[in-house]
């Protein structure tokens, strides 16, 4: 019984977290390049703090691919049981919610940071 | 009948009871008192949950009463049925009426009653707990409504913008009114969203594991989450601004440091997610009936549960996209305009799956269905005008105008009303025993349809014309007027609509006819209760093994109703429920609940002349209101648990489970996790603030004040880690044994945790002065009187700890509360490094 795999309701809803996270400390490094010009100098034709927010994106995007990943080996494995008890079931269930919520925080992030391609730090 | 309870400590529900006597001695145990008194000390689940209910709908009628009148005054140009000042009260009442006392108090009832129903269990955990949060929300209510007959409504918006509502702008009480009454009834959200984790987590049947949870439950456990982090920010800016308006700190004021615009972060980082607060639960309602008149079970079970999860989280990522006028930089404006459209998907999820069982079933149209179809239809047409508002260009276009006045309602009402109406109308056997009238019900229905959209869809033009929302007339050259007079005339359709639809309910009650048990063949538990539902829910305590037992296994509505399951026999005349593990659900320890008391209302009470004498300035009142109100919870927390509860009880015959004071799962340990992610979430809220106002001032620290680490500081440091040893130790002391020693070890964090304030404190009077000075005062003085409210209650605590192991209450078995202490206690002090380094470290390098 694949030694019961660490997916609870926390390890679930961890790739989301890292959504929020993403979310804070993009929009609060946006908030200081603008009111206290930091990050501003240009680098590669870019400004630093466009280069850091992305950075950022390719981080966050990499954390919530690795929940993702293991998610989706636990829910192979959990499908590829057939014994048809109760906590197979359940392990199946509760690994492809978190392969699940891992693709939607992947959407979520990457549509996000979608501006920072298209938008100069403070305009 | 001294023969019921042979034993107290180990009670053997054998056969020596019949089945008549037990489900007597169940309704004696689970029966609210007789007459008056027992109204007012009753906590029954059943009993609150439909209070919440019927007030929520009571303030239905007074918010809507509020609003025939707003669209009178709109009707034609330059009318004066409101004057001006008037016309900005009623808008603000409605606003605030509609969304703090009936929106989200009507949902916590349909979930407070439903959930314990859904789950198999006979009550929420915490009963006193439900019964404080309805009288909370009633006094609140009450409280805000008193403003009419002292004369000073509340006129600043339901959004409270500063600074007009600072005491500059608005003098007068009229927005005390807003912000104590608003935060007392909110207390009833709070401890709602402690009730129902705890109550979804830990007391669900034996058998139901997360897979087989009904999707309300997933619905109604998210908004709890979603409540604990979404409502403290709204409770912060409403403390920051009385305090501001009471004791003239500086928060908002850009003169001295402050910031306007803090308040509107603050309040839609509360007021977006707080829709969602709305809709989740709305949603959960759909899901539960679509199954039902669809005859299958949902499709795609796990991705519902996905849209209600990403849906929680997204929404917190919305709020300024309710700003994107005020000045912000199009890159942020880009960000949220990003994330107000991702949270399309998670909503579309939903639908879409709603849509497909319907198209997999064979569709049945009773009135729930049609009520149904009408949120399809509404709210479907109101997301889309959200994805529209998403857009930064056409949302400065909209702004401001009728347009998104006709959004929101879409929204609130598609997204509320419509499915509330649905879950009304399909419950309604349940709680009353008897069938809706068919013919009166459906036109209910089309009334409110029919008057919901002539009213509404008018206003989708009107506000792209370019008629502004929250002025109380509009120019004739506009040539909007004939569309007004439609709106109302159309908005008082939907009011007659809505008064046909609760005097249906209210006959059903007395007139209905004697409806069959289960009449729309659903499948989830609460079904297999008796209607109208008896007060103990469920003689014994299902097992289950489906998402939908009744339609898997149709003997579960016997075996539920016999007495010899699951603590068929009422143990040593007290309640009791089971408390099952969070993913397995196996049934791990009994839970032993309150009785009927009076302590719930004596504590609103006391909160309600507290808030009194704080909004008359009679401060000495409130102080003095504190005495006894520490003191009615200290004795609410003495009467549980104590040491002459037994350490385990035997809930069937050869299953012996251990009560709640030695188990892992403890409600009372969740309800610690639930309690610190609220005020985890309020100090965020504070800690944010804090950087908000110092990213925006022109001078950081201001008014001459600078705070940085020195030496009294450094004890002060030294003091809170001292304190954090001595509440680490004293469990580890109970544990082996040494009940003196751990009496010791609080003691010893009590006086180390005072010992840091008396070095802090004096310490930052010194260094930053008065707090009215600057933002930099206020927002410090705020910060660090925030860490000495929470010392004092770890020292409460630690207090009362110490005594309950003096008296055998706690001890090495019986060790809870020793951990509850404890785990308080590490939060204190994680809080307290964190202000610490705020304070001290943060202006060095600012």
């Amino acid at each position: 019984m694949s030694a019961m795999l660490p997916i609870g309701l926390t390890r679930m809803s961890m790739p989301l977290v890292v959504w929020a996270l993403h979310f804070v400390v993009v929009y609060s490094l946006q908030g200081l390049a603008c009111a206290r010009a930091l990050w501003r100098a240009p680098v590669a034709g870019l400004e630093t703090m466009t280069w850091v927010l992305w950075a950022l994106t390719l981080l966050a995007l990499g954390v919530i691919a690795l929940f993702g990943a293991s998610a989706l080996r636990a829910w192979r494995i959990a499908r590829a049981q057939t014994d048809g008890r109760t906590e197979t079931s359940r392990l199946r269930f509760l690994t492809a919610l978190s392969a699940l919520v891992a693709l939607i925080a992947a959407i979520g992030v990457a549509f996000t940071a979608l501006p920072v391609a298209l938008l100069p730090t403070c305009a | 009948m001294s023969t019921l309870t042979p034993d107290h400590t180990i009670p053997t529900p054998g056969d020596h009871l019949r089945h008549a006597e037990r489900i007597a001695l169940l309704e004696r145990v689970w029966a609210n008192g007789r007459g008056l008194v027992g109204q007012l000390t009753a906590v029954n689940h059943t009993t609150i949950a439909l209070r919440f209910i019927v007030t929520g709908l009571v303030f239905l009628l007074i918010g809507g009463m509020l609003s025939m009148f707003i669209r009178l005054q709109l009707s034609w140009p330059g009318l004066n049925v409101l004057d001006p000042e008037r016309y900005a009260q009623f808008v603000t009442m409605h606003g605030t009426t509609m969304m703090f006392l009936f929106a989200v108090p009507i949902m916590e009832g349909f979930a407070m009653y439903l959930i314990p129903k859904m789950l198999g269990t006979r009550d929420l955990p915490f009963p006193r707990l439900s019964a404080f949060g309805w009288w909370c929300y009633l006094f609140g209510g009450i409280f805000l409504y008193s403003s009419f007959i002292f004369g000073s409504v509340p006129d600043g918006g339901w959004f409270m913008y500063t600074p007009l509502t600072d005491s500059t702008y608005s003098p007068g009480k009229g927005a005390d009114f807003w912000l104590i009454g608003v935060t007392f009834a909110e207390i009833a959200a709070v401890t709602a969203a402690v009730e129902l984790i705890v109550a979804i987590l830990v007391t669900r049947a034996p058998g139901m594991d997360l897979t087989r949870m009904p999707l309300f439950a997933w619905a109604v456990l998210v908004t709890a989450f979603m409540i604990a982090f979404g409502f403290p920010p709204l409770i912060l800016a409403s403390l920051l601004l009385e305090i501001q308006r009471a004791f003239d700190f500086a928060f908002f004021e850009v003169a001295r440091g402050g910031d306007p615009l803090l308040w509107q972060h603050l309040f839609w980082l509360f007021g977006h997610p707080e829709v969602y607060i709305i809709f989740l639960p709305a949603a959960g309602v759909v899901s539960t009936i679509v199954p039902t008149f669809a005859r299958r079970p949902i499709v795609g079970y796990t991705w519902v549960v996905l849209a209600l999860v990403a849906t929680g989280f997204l929404s917190f990522g919305l709020w300024v996209h309710h700003m994107f006028a005020v000045g912000i930089p199009l890159l942020a404006l880009a960000f949220f305009s990003a994330a107000s459209m991702a949270v399309a998907i998670p909503t579309g999820i939903q639908i879409f799956a709603w849509i497909a069982t319907l198209w997999a079933g064979k569709p049945w149209l009773r009135v729930p269905m049609l009520y149904i179809i009408g949120f399809f239809i509404t709210f479907v047409c109101g997301g889309l005008t959200g994805v529209m508002l998403a857009f930064v260009p056409f949302d400065w276009q909209a702004h401001d105008t009728h347009f998104v006045v006709a959004h929101l309602h879409y929204v609130l009402i598609g997204g509320m009303m419509f499915p509330m109406f649905a879950g009304l109308y399909y419950w309604l056997p349940l709680a009353s025993g008897r069938m809706p009238s068919e013919s009166l019900s459906r036109s209910g229905f089309w009334l409110v349809f029919i008057g919901f959209h002539l009213a509404f869809l008018p206003m989708h033009i009107t506000g792209l014309v370019g008629m502004p929302r929250r002025v109380d007339s509009y120019a004739m050259e506009l040539g909007v007027q004939w569309l007004n007079l439609l709106s109302t005339a159309a908005g008082f359709v939907l009011a007659v609509g809505i008064v046909a639809i609760l005097i249906d309910v209210a006959l059903c009650f007395r007139l209905g006819r004697r409806g069959t048990e289960n009449p729309w063949q659903a499948g989830t538990l609460e079904w297999a209760l008796p209607h109208p539902a008896p007060k103990y829910n469920f003689a014994s305590i299902p097992v289950v093994d489906d998402r939908n037992p009744l339609w898997h296994d149709p003997g579960v509505v016997e075996a539920t109703r016999r007495t010899d399951g699951l603590l068929g026999e009422a143990v040593d005349g007290r309640r009791w429920i089971i408390g099952t593990g969070i993913q397995s659900a196996q049934p791990e320890q009994a839970i032993r609940l309150s009785n009927s008391t009076w302590l719930p209302l004596f504590a609103a009470l006391t909160i309600a002349v507290l808030l009194g004498g704080f909004i008359t300035s009679q401060y000495w009142l409130s102080i003095l209101m504190l005495l006894p109100l520490i003191g009615l919870f200290l004795r609410w927390l003495w009467t549980v648990n104590g040491r002459e509860t037994p350490l385990e009880i035997e809930v069937a015959p050869g299953l012996r489970l251990p009560t709640q004071a030695l188990a892992r799962n403890a409600p009372g340990w969740w309800a610690l996790v639930g309690t610190l992610m609220i005020v985890g979430s309020l100090f965020a809220s504070l800690v944010f603030a804090y950087f908000y106002l110092w990213l925006n001032a022109p001078a950081w620290p201001g008014g001459g004040a600078t705070l940085t680490a020195s030496t009294p500081m450094l004890a002060a440091l030294g003091a809170l880690l001292a304190a954090g040893v001595g509440a680490w130790r004293m469990p580890i002391a109970l544990r082996a044994g040494h009940t003196r020693a751990a009496v010791i070890w609080s003691a010893f964090a009590i006086l180390s945790a005072i010992a840091c304030l008396a070095l802090q404190l004096p310490a930052i009077a010194d260094a930053v002065g008065a707090p009215q000075r600057h933002a930099y005062g206020s927002v410090v003085w705020t910060l660090a009187g925030f860490q000495a409210l929470h010392i004092a209650v770890a020292v409460l605590i630690a207090g009362f700890v110490a005594l309950r192991i003096h008296h055998g209450h706690v001890d090495a078995v019986r060790s809870l509360e020793a951990r509850i202490a404890t785990g308080f206690w590490r939060y204190v002090v994680a809080q307290g490094l964190i202000v610490w380094a705020l304070l001290h470290l943060f202006p060095r390098f600012a």
